[in-house]
């Protein structure tokens, strides 16, 4: 029985880190906790603090930042986040897809210069990109002049500063954290799978669907997470390409810190936007671990 | 934003660096200046440091109250900071910013009395006036015939979607209490229930918010009028006199931006230096020059040229009196909840 | 041999840029029938497979599979399945759920999906394995999940390409005769692709040798062993030995022949063609009658055994003629029936004349 030797867990205590192991991580775990546990924890003790008048924090307890947090207006605003978050996310998966299984059907050379492609953006900062586009979807701007040079609209379009431009910022700016994991995915498929699905007489729509997306789903879950998560709490984006017209959670989080001056709502509201971060983790992880088990 | 991770880190670390490094720096041979965005021409700073061989170091924030928020944090010892003068104000209530030594400011002399010891520092012992900014509303004349007189005409309904604001709660409300008839320090409950019907009028019909740059969306046409910084409308009408500037005939504030030196900075003497520099006239007529603000350096204003002065966005004509925002204490947060709410109703 | 073809390619020919493939092969398959393509790495005789089951479009030429022309049809809508080499069995799936994968693809009733991969499984002896995923089966218990998931939809014809070359030595004899058993037990047709000689003579009706793209020659294992028609047949299965012959006299009947390092012998006329005076015939090394003095009427020649290696079933003898010429021979292991035959001793060596084959012009 091979099968059931490969499944036994391992013995209990069979390896042992050695002092070097704990060496080579020593960096790592110090970046963590300098950089992710402090920063994390000293949120969370703000976010049950008071505030002065100037904005000082007052380390006096307190439960109403939390208690504001769930208020109906921030509320709104948390589930219009997740409802752009969502949209752009779609769209991602969507374009990014065929995208990622595309370049990972390519032959090797042509498939590294295509990866090269979508990674180029990183190049330059983000601002610069996004203000790129506002030189797109400006009311004077390329594509307006595009429409009307070759007749398809006679007066220019509204497109800068609405919501379709805050999507479309969003989804520019998150669609290679959806392509390069599932192009990781796609990139390890064995064509021979897809071929056995052909060969036992899957069309391409039922290859697809019942072979090609559950064995790219890693690739796909780690793409939502990449993407969903940190589109949450974009800021920059809705207020360059949305004229911060309608505040989405990452606004009112900058707001608390940088305009309001109350930092401890601000924690708070923190502390909720990265405990939401958590469960949806979680939830990724536990559809993951339960489609791949039996 | 998506900055990579590597490179926040660098920066915190390169910051922190630096913090470990600071108490190394030779006293008084370099300035930690923390002031606004778009503000010091490059030459007014080079030329300072080829004058005394004092180093300014540039920190920049994009709102008062991101300046108060920083400074407040602690972290970097600044030397000088630059804030609004209702900033200025809880500043000096709270104790936090130094007494300047009036001594080594002959330049002050240089200020037009009309700029010196208003209500936030009435004995002007704190805080020297930097540039003046009134808010105010500029019009794309090419596009919008109809006169506009004032904030009730701005956000006509006939306007809608054609609008930029600043990307400022208060400057909102206040705009609705000048409508309203109220003193815009007068923040409380019941004016601001008030004031919420109108401003959700006003708010369905902006078609952007931009605090840092709104004279970019004129440009670009994606709107004909603004409720903008003085100094920005100036820009505009510079650019193209099509941009008319209006004061509103309901009402209208100024800004006065200040210098001033904050408690545990360090330099106190290189400081003092380059806010009597910055006195100088031939100096401030270089920041306008760059940046034209209504400069309060009555010295200064004497060797601008006709031109700059008939900038109606630098010196509006006729002689208005402006109100000034004065510090609110916890009522800043009802200003806050009230726009956040209204936003998102939309 | 059983009769109507299954399977008829003509005249294919398959392109990747400027090399050729597959060249101009034309070929048959009769229903029933166990067909091995067979040659090295690079012969054409996977990309032939791989134009039957679709994944590869011929660049000239026809398919037709069961009187339906097949040339350009989708994979997918072929009555053919495959055994792929890497078995690519679906890891999200169970084994009850890859078998089932190609009757849910043609919608068979579920009911008749759960019978039919009921049986399917007991075929192939899977039973209590069926909830397991591929990751947690053997290589043979894998190999069988394959068999079983493309034998299901009881497709015309079955391709299996090199399915056993995973296994090891022991577990690929015993699945050899497992995979020639259900054949006969389906009676489906099998078109087998290995480049393991061994294999192909142990399972197949037919073998067709495939070298640089042709079909070099097809017939049945023992015809393509005990008669090679090229020297790339002959040297490719089994062992040869591959000498110079000359004509040294034509009857209507026969052709007498010399075989470098001495042997004389005569073979039937059709064999050698009229045309040639000289030409190269293989001696198989197990063909060789090895003994310290002649033996009956047999045609033969004498050598020197130069060594002798003992190989366990069989003792391999190297051997020199007196005009040089090297060959191998392998005879019995030592025992009471047979004369102990040593490294430098001088021997007869036998040659049957059906045993000369005649492989090519010199």
């Amino acid at each position: 029985m091979h099968a059931l030797s490969d499944t036994a867990p391992a013995p209990a205590g069979g390896r042992r880190a050695g002092v070097m192991a704990w060496l080579l991580l020593a960096p790592l775990g110090l970046w963590l906790v300098l950089f992710v546990v402090v920063p994390i924890a000293g949120l969370a003790v703000y976010s049950f603090c008071q505030r002065d008048d100037l904005g000082r924090v007052i380390y006096d307890f307190t439960w109403e930042n939390y208690a504001r947090v769930f208020d109906p207006i921030y509320l709104r605003i948390l589930g219009r986040s997740v409802g752009y978050a969502a949209v752009t996310t779609v769209i991602c998966v969507a374009v990014g897809y065929p995208v990622a299984w595309f370049i990972a059907r390519q032959r090797s050379p042509l498939r590294e210069r295509l990866l090269l492609l979508v990674m180029i953006p990183f190049w330059t900062s983000f601002l610069i990109r996004t203000y790129a586009w506002i030189a797109i979807l400006k009311t004077e701007g390329l594509l307006n002049g595009l429409l009307q040079f070759s007749g398809v609209v006679t007066a220019p379009l509204s497109l800068l500063y609405t919501p379709t431009a805050v999507i479309i910022g969003l989804v520019y700016a998150y669609l290679p954290f959806m392509i390069l994991p599932i192009y990781g995915s796609a990139e390890k498929l064995d064509n021979a799978l897809v071929e056995a699905a052909h060969d036992l007489g899957a069309g391409p729509i039922r290859a697809f669907s019942e072979v090609i997306i559950p064995l790219t789903w890693p690739g796909i879950a780690a793409g939502i997470l990449l993407v969903f998560v940190p589109a949450i709490g974009m800021f920059a984006i809705t207020d360059l390409m949305g004229g911060a017209q309608v505040p989405l959670i990452g606004n009112v989080i900058q707001n608390q810190f940088f305009r309001a001056r109350n930092a401890p709502f601000g924690a708070a509201l923190g502390i909720v936007f990265t405990l939401m971060f958590i469960v949806t983790y979680a939830l990724a992880h536990r559809r993951r671990r339960s489609s791949a088990s039996p | 934003m998506i900055p990579l991770p590597g490179s926040r880190a660098l920066a915190v670390l390169v910051t922190a660096l630096a913090l470990l490094l600071a108490p190394l720096r030779a006293a008084n041979k370099e300035i930690n200046l923390f002031a606004w965005s778009e503000y010091f021409p490059q030459s007014v700073l080079g030329g300072f440091t080829r004058e005394t061989g004092i180093r300014i170091n540039y920190e920049t924030f994009a709102s008062g109250e991101e300046m108060l928020a920083k400074l407040l944090a602690g972290g970097t010892a600044y030397d000088l900071v630059q804030p609004p003068d209702y900033i200025a104000e809880a500043l000096i209530r709270n104790r936090l910013l130094l007494p300047l030594d009036r001594a080594k400011l002959p330049g002050v002399s240089n200020l037009l009395p009309e700029y010196l010891n208003l209500p936030h520092d009435p004995e002007q012992r704190y805080t020297v006036p930097y540039m003046v900014s009134t808010v105010g509303i500029v019009v794309n004349t090419e596009r919008i015939k109809e006169p506009v007189t004032g904030l009730a005409d701005l956000f006509a309904p006939r306007h809608a979607g054609r609008i930029v604001v600043v990307d400022d709660a208060r400057e909102l409300v206040t705009a609705a209490l000048y409508v309203l008839g109220y003193p815009l320090n007068e923040i409380n409950a019941k004016n601001l229930a008030e004031a919420r019907p109108l401003l959700a009028q006003w708010m369905k019909r902006i078609k952007l918010y931009d605090s840092d740059s709104p004279k970019t969306a004129l440009l670009n046409g994606d709107v004909d009028l603004g409720y903008v910084w003085g100094g920005e409308a100036a820009r505009l009408w510079s650019e193209n006199p099509k941009f008319a500037y209006v004061i509103p005939k309901e009402g209208a504030h100024q800004f006065i931006d200040v210098m001033a030196i904050p408690e545990g900075a360090k330099n106190v003497d290189a400081a003092h230096r380059f806010i009597d520099y910055l006195l100088r006239p031939e100096v401030s007529k270089a920041i306008s020059d760059e940046f034209p603000y209504t400069n309060p350096n009555g010295a200064a204003r004497r060797l601008l040229s006709a031109e700059q002065l008939a900038n109606p966005a630098s010196y509006p004509p006729g002689n208005r009196k402006f109100d000034t925002f004065r510090h609110l204490g916890e009522t800043g947060a009802l200003i806050d909840e009230l726009i956040t709410d209204l936003k998102n109703s939309r | 041999m059983p009769s109507a073809a299954v399977i008829e390619i003509r005249e294919v020919t398959k392109c990747f840029g400027s090399f050729t493939a597959v060249d101009g092969v034309s070929l048959d398959v009769a229903a029933g029938e166990f067909l091995t393509l067979l040659g090295p790495s690079g012969c054409g005789k996977t990309t032939l497979l791989r134009m039957l089951s679709g994944f590869e479009t011929p660049t000239r030429g026809a398919l037709r599979i069961d009187g339906e022309d097949v040339t350009h049809l989708a994979p997918y809508r072929r009555n053919v399945n495959q055994v792929f080499q890497s078995y690519a069995l679906f890891p999200h799936l169970t084994v009850a759920e890859n078998i089932a994968f190609g009757l849910r693809m043609q919608k068979v009733p579920a009911a008749e999906i759960e019978r039919r991969v009921g049986e399917v499984i007991d075929l192939v002896a899977l039973g209590g394995f069926s909830a397991r995923r591929p990751h947690e089966l053997s290589g043979g218990q894998r190999q069988r999940v394959a068999l079983a998931r493309a034998i299901v939809p009881r497709p015309k014809v079955l391709l299996l390409d090199e399915p056993l070359s995973a296994l090891d030595a022991k577990l690929r004899q015993q699945m050899q005769l497992e995979l020639k058993r259900l054949q006969r037990h389906l009676g489906m047709t099998f078109v087998f692709v290995t480049h393991d000689q061994e294999e192909a003579l142990t399972m197949s009706d037919r073998i067709a040798v495939f070298n640089r793209g042709r079909v070099e020659q097809i017939g049945s294992p023992s015809d393509i062993y005990h008669h090679p028609r090229t020297t790339f047949v002959a040297d490719f299965i089994g062992e040869a030995n591959l000498l110079r012959a000359e004509a040294l006299s034509r009857t209507p009947a026969a052709v007498r022949l010399r075989v470098e390092g001495g042997l004389e012998v005569e073979i039937p006329a059709e064999r050698w063609p009229s045309d040639w005076t000289s030409g190269v015939v293989s001696l198989r090394p197990e063909k060789i009658l090895v003994s310290k003095r002649p033996i009956g009427d047999a045609a033969g020649f004498t050598a020197r055994v130069t060594d002798e290696l003992f190989q366990g079933a069989l003792d391999r003898l190297h051997l020199q003629t007196e005009s040089g010429t090297r060959l191998t021979a392998l005879v019995a292991n030592e025992s009471a029936l047979r004369e102990a035959i040593h490294a430098g001793d001088t021997v007869w060596c036998g040659v049957h004349s059906d045993d000369v084959a005649v492989v090519g012009p010199a």
